[in-house]
């Protein structure tokens, strides 16, 4: 009796479980979950509309502010006669070289930096005035805003007057 | 002889509980995981993003007054369309989400309406020591929205002394 006792008592260890390899499993799933979500994170575009102090001076500014318009068709016109932004089509397809030629307002943003070295030579903000017509798409108000940040001008007057009436 | 034997006795497996380390391990991880993700807006998935050439990463979201500016219904996907259908009254124009989170929409006759919230999330922001120079308008925009309605909320929010815009949009593919 007492020596089947004993046995017993033997054989009753604490049972432990090895759980190195589960931490390792853990650990690589994390891994891999944070690797494969894909976040999508929102970026900006940042634009400063003058105040309303600004404009109550009645000194002229020494350059006159830059005019972008843009119409209801999408395209883009600077100091209202040069056409920088052809007609805007919201069916191309991204990664197409029609894409890329429609969205990247190029030639706006060379007028935009010529305007910029203009304005800074005489030790003037740059201000820019954006007219766009009411139904005009707010992605085309996008790009004219990455063409603005590109050339690095952030002081942009927002007119509600519509170009196309006009 | 017996010496050596009661030393032998001593001996006792090495083994190190790793549960501790575990547990440290995993709140630190949280810990970083929490910190690095990305300063986020309160988003309306209603909103279909316009995308950017050259954008920049936001990295301070304190001071943003969000705006959600929506497309007409029959531009929107059915998903989003489902979502804006059950989070705002017909009709709205522009979504925002007050301070515990409840969205609020507005149409076109309650632009007064629109510039009373965002002078109110000024004085907010204000009392929360918040600069003035630091307090944006986030204007998240529809791709497809027209611009009127865009020009509208910059315009609200100019009447509300807001004069910082940010313009919400999505790396350029």
């Amino acid at each position: 009796m007492a020596r089947h006792k004993q046995i017993k008592t033997e054989e009753q260890e604490d049972p432990e479980m090895n759980i190195s390899s589960m931490i390792d499993c853990c650990f690589l799933l994390l891994i891999y979950f944070l690797v494969a979500t894909s976040l999508v994170s929102e970026k900006k575009l940042d634009i400063s509309i003058p105040a309303s102090t600004q404009s109550s001076s009645s000194q002229k500014p020494p350059v006159d502010p830059g005019r972008i318009v843009l119409r209801a068709d999408g395209s883009v016109t600077w100091n209202g006669d040069l056409t920088v932004g052809d007609a805007y089509d919201p069916e191309a397809q991204p990664g197409t070289s029609e894409y890329r030629s429609q969205r990247e307002l190029d030639q706006l943003v060379e007028q935009l930096k010529n305007y910029k070295d203009l304005a800074t030579s005489v030790q003037a903000e740059p201000i820019v005035m954006l007219t766009g017509a009411p139904s005009a798409p707010h992605q085309r108000i996008v790009d004219i805003m990455a063409a603005l940040a590109e050339a690095g001008i952030k002081s942009v007057g927002i007119s509600t007057a519509d170009p196309d009436a006009q | 002889m017996a010496k050596k034997n009661a030393r032998g006795n001593d001996e006792v497996n090495g083994n190190v509980n790793l549960s501790p380390m575990i547990d440290c391990c995993f709140l630190l991880l949280i810990f970083f995981v929490v910190n690095a993700t990305q300063i986020t807006v309160a988003k309306d998935p209603s909103v279909k993003m316009p995308s950017a050439v050259s954008c920049s990463e936001l990295k301070d979201a304190n001071g943003c007054i969000v705006v959600n500016v929506f497309s007409d219904v029959d531009k929107m996907a059915p998903k989003a369309l489902e979502k804006y259908n059950k989070a705002y009254p017909a009709n709205t124009l522009w979504g925002v989400a007050d301070a515990n989170g409840n969205t609020i929409g507005y149409n076109s006759g309650q632009t007064q309406e629109l510039t009373d919230f965002i002078k109110k999330q000024k004085e907010n922001l204000k009392g929360k020591g918040l600069e003035d120079s630091k307090v944006r308008l986030y204007l998240r925009g529809d791709m497809a929205a027209p611009w009127e309605r865009s020009s509208t909320a910059i315009r609200c929010a100019a009447a509300a002394g807001v004069t910082n815009i940010v313009f919400g949009t999505l790396p350029s593919k």
